[in-house]
C-alpha cells in the first residue's frame, strides 16, 4: 500500500519538473542561510560560515542530484530520453516517417470506419424490447419466390385467430396525412397500426402512452402518437403536448403519447410511402376486412417464449396451406414467409457491407505488409548503426528498447492519425450511405474496433521494427560491420523476405482490384440501362388531397386538372402532367387482369399488371414513346370512358399475336371491375429500379379510377429545381390548404435508386486504388533497395560495356517478376472470392475476363512505373564511383 | 551498496520521524541540527542526505510539508508528522528496540565466550 503510494508519487514526480526544481532550490537556499546565520552568531565570518554550511550540506549539486534520483522513476527518465531520440531520428527521415504514418493512418482509419458502420448496421441494438424475438410476417407468391409481399387483411385476421406460436401479432400500413390548423399545411407520413403495436415491440413511449385495445377510427375520438423528431420539429418539444388536439387530414386527433427518441419502425419491403413514419395512428379491422380483397399490410409478431423460428415457420405455413384450400380464388400460389426483424432491417445492406468489410480487412493486411516492408528496409539500412552502437558498448537490451520506442512512436502516430481519419470517415460514410437513417443515426465510432486496428498495426510495427535489433546485434559483430561497409552479397534472407512481402501485397491488391473492377463494371451496366423515359429537366411534386370535400370524385378530378393547367402556365414550363405512382419512388398498385373473350385461367394463374392513373401529358413530358394507337383523348380525361393504354410488356404477354389495339381487358381494381378497351401501346418503363425487370403496365385516365393523390410533373429546358416555388404556388392557387411535398427533380429519384450500388462500388474502388498505391510503394521500396545493394555489381556491368537501357530492363524486369508472381497467386484467390459478389452484380459475370485483364494490366503498369525510378537511377551509376563502394 | 544505504536510510528515517514527534513541525535544517545534537556529535551527518529521506517519507505519506516562517522570520519549508507518520514512529521504534535488544544479546554472548 505504502509502496504503491510512493510509486504513484514518484510516477507523478517524473513530470512537471521545473516547479519542483525551483522549490528545492529555494528550500536548500533557506537551509544554507539558516546555517550561515548560526555560524555568524557563533563568531565565524560570513564567508567562512557559508563555506562551512555548504560543506556540512555535502554540496548543493550532489544534494539536488540525490533528491532528483528519489523524486521520479529512473526508467521514465530513460524513456523520455529514448522518445526524444526516436523523435529526432524520425524527423531526420521525414519521407520514411510520412509514408509510414500515412500508410498506417489509412489502414487504421479505413478499417475502423467501415467496421464501425458494419457494427452499427448488422449488430446494433435495435430500439425494441427483446428485439431478437420479433419476426416480420410476409406473404410469398410462388411466381416470385423469395420476395416479401404485403399481407391481405383477410389472411392476417385468420392467421391471428389460428396461430399458437406468437404472443402478439401486429399489422400496419403507411400513408400520408396532412397536418393543418397551422401557418402552412404539412404533409406527414403516418403508420396506421393495430392498437398492440407498441406493446408488441416492447416499447414505452417517452411521454404519455401507446394505444389501448379498441382504439381505432371507429371510436368517438381519433388518437395519435407523435414521433420524437416530429414532436421536436413541429411542436417545439412542448412538454405538455399529451392531451392536446391536432388536426390530421381534417380530423381533430388527441395526442396520447410521444415515441422514445431512438424509436422508429420501418420495413421498406412493405412501405407504400417509402419513408419512415412521422406519426402513428391506430386502426382496427372492420367486419368487411374478412372478405378476401387486395394485399397492403406489413405485419410482424413476437415469438412466444420457447418457440423457435422454425416451429413458427412450419405452423404458419400449415395455416397458409389450409387458407389456400378455403379461399382458392384468393390464396392459390400464396404462402407465408417469416423473417427476423433484425435481418429485415439490415438485410438489404448486409451483402454489400460484408464485401466492404472483407475489402477493408484486405487493405489493413496490405498496410501491415507495407509497414513491415518499410521498416525492414530501414532496418537493413541501420544494421551498421546498430552494430556500431553495440561495438561502442550499448547493451543489446538497450538497443532493442531504443528501436522498440521508435516503432511504438511511429505506430502510435499512425494510430492517432488513423483514429482521427476514422472519425471523419464514419461521418462521411453516414452522410453518403444509402442505409435507412433510423439505424445509422445511432452509429458512433466504435472504440474497440479502433483499438483493435491500432493494436494490429502496433504489433506489426514492433515486430518488424525490431528485426534490425536482432540482426544487427546478433553475434558476429564484425561481420555486420564488414557487410555494412561492403553492402554486397549477404542480406539475402532479408531480401527474400521483402520480396515475399511484395508478392503478397500484389496478390492482395489483385484481389481488391478484381473486386472493384467487377463492381464498377456492373455499375456501368446499370447506369447504361434505359429507364424507358427521359428524366432530364423534369421536376416532380407529391400532392395528397386532404379534407372531406375531396371525397367527391368530381372535386378530385377538377383539382388535378386545374393544377396541371396552372403548372403548364408557369414561365419556362414546356409540359405538365400527373401520375398516381412515380417510377423509382416506391411501390405502386398491381392487380390481376383478364382478357375479354379468352378462357378464364385457373385460380392463382391470372396474369398480373401494374396499374397507374395519369393524364396524356405524363407520357409526353416523360417522353415515353407511343408504339401503336393513340394516347387519351380530351374527353376521356374528363368523363369515365372505359379506355386504357398498356405497355409493350402487357401487350406481349396478353396478346402474343399482336392484336392488342381495340381488345378489352378486365383489370381487378375495384369490386365491380368493368372491361376497358385498349386504345394505345406505349414503351416499357422501369418502375422500381434500373435493375428490375419491366412488368406489364396499364395506364388509366384519371376518371377511370379516381385517386385523391398524385405526383405532379413539369418539364423545362433549364434547371428543373428552379421551378419548385412556382409549382408549389400553382398548387396552392387551386387550394391553399393542400400541402405539396417532396419537390424533387426526377433525376434525383433515379440517383437515389442507384445510391446503394454506387456506394459500395465507390468504396471498393477507393480501397482498390489505395491497395494499388500501397503496392506501388512496396515495389518501389524493394526495387530501390535491390538497386542499392547491387550498386557495385551494376557498376561492373556498366564498366564492362552494358548499356544503361539494359540495366533499366534488368531492374524493371525484376520488379515485373515480383508482380507476375503476385498476380499468379492473387487472381485465383480473386476468382474464388468474387463469387461472393455475385448477388451485388448486374449482368456481369463474377469471372468477367475483361475485368481481370484490366486489373492485371493496372498492376503491371504500376509495377513498371514503380521500378522505373530506381532502374533509371541504377543506369546512371558512374562505374568508378560504384566500384569504389559506398 | 544498495543494502547498506537501505539500512542507513531506514535508520535516518526513524530519526527524522522521532525528531518530528518530539519537536513538532520543523524545517530541514532544524531536523539536521537536532539529529546531530541528540547523537552527541558522534554521528557526522551530511545534512544534504536528509532531503531525499524527507522526500521519500513524504511520498510514503508519513510526513507532509508546507512553507512557513522560521523563528528568525525566514521563509522555510516545514515538515510535520501525518497520522500515518505517528503510527509509523510507534511501529518502527518497537521494531528497532527489538532488533537492538537481539543484537545486544549476541554481542554480550560473544564477549562471554572469547
Amino acid at each position: 500500500m505504502r509502496r504503491l503510494r510512493a510509486l504513484l508519487a514518484r510516477l507523478a514526480g517524473s513530470f512537471g519538473g521545473p516547479r519542483r526544481e525551483r522549490e528545492l532550490a529555494e528550500e536548500l537556499e533557506s537551509h544554507i542561510r539558516m546555517d550561515v546565520e548560526d555560524g555568524m552568531r557563533s563568531g565565524l565570518g560570513e564567508e567562512a560560515a557559508r563555506r562551512r554550511a555548504v560543506q556540512r550540506l555535502g554540496g548543493v549539486e550532489p544534494t539536488k542530484e540525490a533528491w532528483r534520483d528519489r523524486r521520479g522513476l529512473p526508467w521514465i527518465g530513460e524513456l523520455r530520453q529514448d522518445l526524444r531520440y526516436a523523435a529526432r531520428t524520425l524527423r531526420r527521415s521525414p519521407g520514411f516517417t510520412l509514408v509510414t504514418v500515412l500508410t498506417l493512418a489509412l489502414g487504421i482509419g479505413g478499417a475502423t470506419a467501415i467496421f464501425t458502420i458494419v457494427h452499427g448496421v448488422l449488430l446494433a441494438r435495435l430500439p425494441y424490447g427483446d428485439a431478437d424475438r420479433l419476426v416480420a410476417v410476409w406473404e410469398e407468391n410462388a411466381d416470385r419466390p423469395g420476395r416479401s409481399n404485403v399481407v391481405a387483411p383477410a389472411n392476417f385476421i385468420r392467421w391471428r385467430e389460428r396461430q399458437g406460436v406468437f404472443s402478439e401479432m401486429t399489422a400496419l400500413y403507411d400513408w400520408r396525412v396532412s397536418l393543418t390548423g397551422r401557418e402552412r399545411p404539412v404533409e406527414l407520413v403516418a403508420q396506421f397500426v393495430t392498437s398492440n403495436f407498441f406493446t408488441t415491440l416492447g416499447v414505452t413511449p417517452a411521454l404519455g402512452r401507446g394505444f389501448l385495445p379498441g382504439e381505432g377510427p371507429d371510436g368517438n375520438d381519433n388518437f395519435v402518437v407523435l414521433g420524437y423528431g416530429t414532436w421536436q420539429r413541429l411542436f417545439g418539444a412542448d412538454p405538455s403536448i399529451v392531451g392536446k388536439t391536432v388536426v390530421l387530414s381534417g380530423k381533430p386527433s388527441v395526442v396520447v403519447g410521444v415515441a422514445p427518441r431512438d424509436f422508429g419502425f420501418y420495413l421498406k419491403a412493405g412501405s407504400l410511402v417509402g419513408k419512415p413514419p412521422d406519426v402513428w395512428l391506430p386502426f382496427s379491422f372492420s367486419a368487411k376486412a374478412r372478405e378476401p380483397r387486395g394485399r397492403h399490410l406489413t405485419t410482424f409478431a413476437r415469438l412466444k417464449d420457447g418457440v423457435s423460428l422454425g416451429q413458427a415457420r412450419s405452423q404458419m405455413r400449415g395455416i397458409a396451406a389450409s387458407l389456400t384450400a378455403e379461399l382458392p380464388r384468393f390464396d392459390t400460389g400464396w404462402t407465408v414467409k417469416l423473417v427476423p426483424i433484425r435481418e429485415e432491417i439490415s438485410g438489404e445492406m448486409a451483402p454489400a457491407l460484408r464485401v466492404l468489410s472483407g475489402a477493408v480487412a484486405f487493405v489493413l493486411l496490405i498496410v501491415c505488409v507495407n509497414v513491415a516492408n518499410l521498416l525492414l528496409a530501414r532496418g537493413t539500412a541501420r544494421r551498421q548503426e546498430m552494430a556500431i552502437r553495440t561495438a561502442l558498448g550499448a547493451g543489446r537490451s538497450r538497443v532493442v528498447r531504443q528501436l522498440l520506442t521508435e516503432s511504438l512512436l511511429l505506430s502510435l502516430l499512425g494510430g492517432a492519425a488513423g483514429f482521427w481519419l476514422a472519425r471523419g470517415g464514419v461521418a462521411l460514410l453516414v452522410a453518403i450511405s444509402p442505409v435507412d437513417a433510423t439505424i445509422l443515426s445511432r452509429v458512433r465510432l466504435s472504440v474497440p474496433v479502433a483499438l483493435f486496428a491500432i493494436l494490429v498495426s502496433v504489433v506489426t510495427a514492433v515486430v518488424c521494427g525490431l528485426t534490425p535489433a536482432f540482426e544487427g546485434t546478433r553475434g558476429a559483430l564484425a561481420d555486420s560491420l564488414k557487410e555494412g561497409l561492403r553492402s554486397a552479397g549477404g542480406g539475402t534472407r532479408a531480401r527474400r523476405l521483402r520480396q515475399a512481402l511484395v508478392v503478397a501485397e500484389v496478390a492482395l491488391a489483385a484481389v481488391l482490384l478484381v473486386g472493384a473492377g467487377l463492381m464498377l463494371r456492373s455499375l456501368a451496366r446499370v447506369t447504361s440501362v434505359n429507364p424507358g423515359f427521359d428524366a432530364k429537366g423534369i421536376l416532380t411534386a407529391r400532392v395528397t388531397l386532404h379534407g372531406k370535400q375531396y371525397d367527391e370524385d368530381e372535386r378530385s378530378l377538377a383539382f388535378f386538372r386545374e393544377a396541371v393547367a396552372r403548372a403548364r402556365a408557369i414561365p419556362g414550363v414546356r409540359a405538365a402532367g400527373f401520375v398516381s405512382f412515380l417510377p423509382f419512388a416506391g411501390s405502386g398498385a398491381a392487380t390481376d387482369f383478364a382478357v375479354v373473350g379468352e378462357p378464364q385461367p385457373a385460380p392463382g394463374q391470372e396474369p398480373v399488371t401494374d396499374v397507374r392513373v395519369c393524364d396524356d401529358g405524363y407520357f409526353r413530358l416523360m417522353r415515353i414513346p407511343l408504339i401503336e394507337g393513340r394516347l387519351f383523348a380530351d374527353r376521356e380525361l374528363r368523363v369515365r370512358s372505359n379506355v386504357v393504354v398498356v405497355s409493350e410488356a402487357f401487350a406481349r404477354k396478353a396478346f402474343p399475336k399482336g392484336d392488342a389495339i381495340g381488345r378489352s381487358v378486365v383489370i381487378q381494381m375495384s369490386d365491380q371491375p368493368v372491361p376497358t378497351r385498349i386504345v394505345g401501346i406505349v414503351g416499357d418503363v422501369h418502375h422500381e429500379s434500373l435493375t428490375s425487370e419491366t412488368r406489364p403496365m396499364a395506364y388509366w385516365p384519371h376518371p377511370q379510377l379516381v385517386y385523391s393523390f398524385m405526383t405532379l410533373l413539369v418539364a423545362t429546358d433549364g434547371d428543373p429545381a428552379l421551378l419548385a416555388a412556382g409549382l408549389e404556388r400553382a398548387v396552392q392557387q387551386v387550394d391553399r390548404d393542400q400541402p405539396v411535398s417532396e419537390i424533387r427533380p426526377m433525376e434525383s429519384w433515379i440517383a437515389d435508386s442507384l445510391a446503394r450500388s454506387r456506394f459500395s462500388s465507390t468504396l471498393l474502388a477507393v480501397f482498390a486504388a489505395l491497395a494499388l498505391v500501397l503496392a506501388a510503394i512496396g515495389i518501389y521500396g524493394v526495387m530501390s533497395y535491390v538497386v542499392g545493394q547491387r550498386r557495385s555489381e551494376i557498376g561492373i556491368r556498366l564498366a564492362l560495356g552494358a548499356t544503361g537501357d539494359s540495366v533499366v530492363r534488368m531492374v524493371v524486369g525484376g520488379g515485373a517478376r515480383l508482380v507476375a508472381a503476385g498476380v499468379v497467386i492473387g487472381v485465383p484467390i480473386a476468382l474464388a472470392l468474387s463469387r461472393t459478389l455475385s448477388s451485388l452484380l448486374f449482368e456481369t459475370s463474377a469471372s468477367d475476363p475483361a475485368t481481370i485483364a484490366a486489373a492485371v494490366a493496372a498492376l503491371g503498369a504500376v509495377a513498371v512505373a514503380a521500378s522505373w525510378v530506381p532502374a533509371w537511377r541504377a543506369s546512371r551509376v558512374a562505374p568508378v564511383e560504384a566500384l569504389r563502394g559506398s | 551498496m544498495g543494502e547498506k544505504t537501505d539500512v542507513w536510510q531506514g535508520t535516518l528515517a526513524l530519526m527524522v520521524l522521532r525528531t518530528l514527534q518530539a519537536m513538532g513541525p520543523l524545517h530541514g535544517y532544524g531536523i539536521a541540527r537536532r539529529i546531530e545534537q541528540i547523537s552527541g556529535g558522534e554521528l557526522s551527518l551530511n545534512y544534504g542526505t536528509l532531503y531525499p529521506a524527507l522526500l521519500k517519507l513524504e511520498q510514503e505519506g508519513f510526513v507532509a510539508s508546507a512553507w512557513g516562517l522560521s523563528e528568525n522570520n525566514r521563509r522555510a519549508k516545514f515538515y510535520r508528522l501525518t497520522r500515518a507518520g505517528r503510527r509509523q514512529v510507534v511501529r518502527e521504534s518497537g521494531e528497532w528496540r527489538k532488533t537492538t535488544a537481539i543484537v545486544a544479546r549476541f554481542l554480550e554472548a560473544g564477549e562471554g565466550t572469547s
